[in-house]
């Protein structure tokens, strides 16, 4: 048998505030946690309240599979477009440069939208896939903390994945 | 068990700038989207079941305690593309109240609260990959500043497949409802099929709720062993 996957359709502007809550920090008082920033915006530069931003990422050691560790979180934005999540730089893995997989939900958006953040300019097959491949670095504003803007459409607009 | 996942047919999901969606023009990206290959990192998932626990299975309520509206119970399975059912597959279901009326603070629409309804629900799959979620029908509500456009009554779903690649959001609707024909969001989906799997199915109940039963099939299937 072979079935064909659920058309994916909005998330929409009403997603429940409390499934949103509580769910920004993976790093659970880890010392050397970080900080990931940013802010959200669409065509125009407008920013968006309440965008739905998923995280997967590897554990320090680049380890996708560590049951102490739990690799994904949820977030959304404040009024001003703002999102921030806690976690630990993750370790490379398998070819792969360090990086975060990001996951934008919202309203408008019919399909869910991937990209990924990167620490810095790496030799990494999915940053290989990508022209404005600077858009997918993370500018470091402290030594612990990371800014990673999301623009939808249009000016700097990021580059998303298709798969 | 490895897993793969496999390009879909574009007729089956939504292109992205849709007609009669202004904001998809907005905030859906102008370049075309990347392709890459899949490694580790997109062929694993969270176990989100560590971090989200069931939270609500009944909107509908009990006694003086109940919602108003049409009560219903949804039986959701979640499957793969192989069609194998997903055990401990977290689901997110969120609605409106039986006179359109969400929860949500951003929610404008001049429709009355219902004080016994609080429409958001996670639950858990069981062994067959089923979820269960008794409420009560929602209803209609016009969207602003569109000149007409009413959502006919649905569902939100969210859910976590086998792996990152197979996260799933989605709108589940209800048969035989006019708003269906004209609604922006589900005629996104160009394939008729594709649309008419997005609506639940009424099947006979002898219990007090009107029962409805709906597949979610997640992205995925088994890898295909590598012939060397």
């Amino acid at each position: 048998m072979r079935l064909i996957p659920t058309a994916e359709m909005t998330l929409g502007p009403f997603f429940p505030r409390e499934f949103a809550q509580g769910l920004h920090d993976l790093a659970a008082g880890a010392a050397d946690a970080i900080e990931i920033i940013g802010c959200v915006t669409e065509l125009d530069g407008r920013t968006l309240d309440n965008v739905v931003l998923e995280i997967w990422q590897a554990d320090a050691a680049g380890r996708f599979d560590n049951p102490e560790f739990p690799g994904w979180g949820r977030a959304a934005t404040d009024a001003q477009g703002n999102y921030l999540f806690r976690t630990v730089r993750p370790g490379a893995c398998a070819g792969r440069a360090p990086h975060v997989n990001f996951l934008v939900l919202y309203s408008g958006l019919m399909r869910q939208l991937q990209t990924v953040m990167f620490f810095e300019n790496s030799e990494d097959p999915v940053l290989a896939c990508v022209k404005a491949r600077e858009r997918l670095i993370a500018k470091r504003e402290t030594p612990n903390r990371y800014r990673f803007d999301i623009r939808l459409r249009g000016g700097e607009e990021t580059p998303f994945f298709d798969d | 068990m490895a897993f793969q996942i496999e390009r879909r047919d574009p007729l089956t999901q939504a292109q992205g700038v849709e007609a009669g969606y202004a904001q998809t023009a907005r905030r859906w990206p102008s370049q075309p989207l990347a392709r890459r290959p899949h490694s580790v990192a997109e062929l694993s998932g969270p176990q989100v079941g560590r971090r989200l626990g069931e939270i609500r299975g009944d909107l509908a309520g009990y006694g003086d305690r109940r919602a108003l509206g049409q009560l219903i119970r949804v039986r959701v399975r979640v499957l793969d593309e192989d069609g194998a059912p997903l055990p401990g597959a977290v689901v997110e279901a969120w609605h409106c109240n039986a006179a359109g009326k969400y929860i949500h603070p951003n929610d404008t629409h001049d429709a009355p609260v219902d004080p016994n309804f609080y429409g958001a629900a996670r639950m858990v799959a069981g062994d067959s990959g089923l979820v269960e979620l008794r409420t009560i029908k929602p209803g209609a509500y016009p969207v602003p500043d569109t000149g007409g456009w009413w959502r006919p009554p649905h569902v939100h779903f969210s859910v976590w497949g086998r792996v990152w690649l197979s996260r799933l959001v989605t709108q589940m609707f209800f048969p035989g409802e006019p708003l269906n024909e004209s609604d922006a969001i589900l005629n996104a989906i160009r394939d008729r099929a594709a649309r008419e799997r997005c609506i639940a199915r009424l099947v006979p109940s002898r219990s007090s709720e009107l029962v409805y039963e709906y597949q979610l099939v997640v992205r995925g299937r088994k890898a295909n062993p590598k012939i060397s």
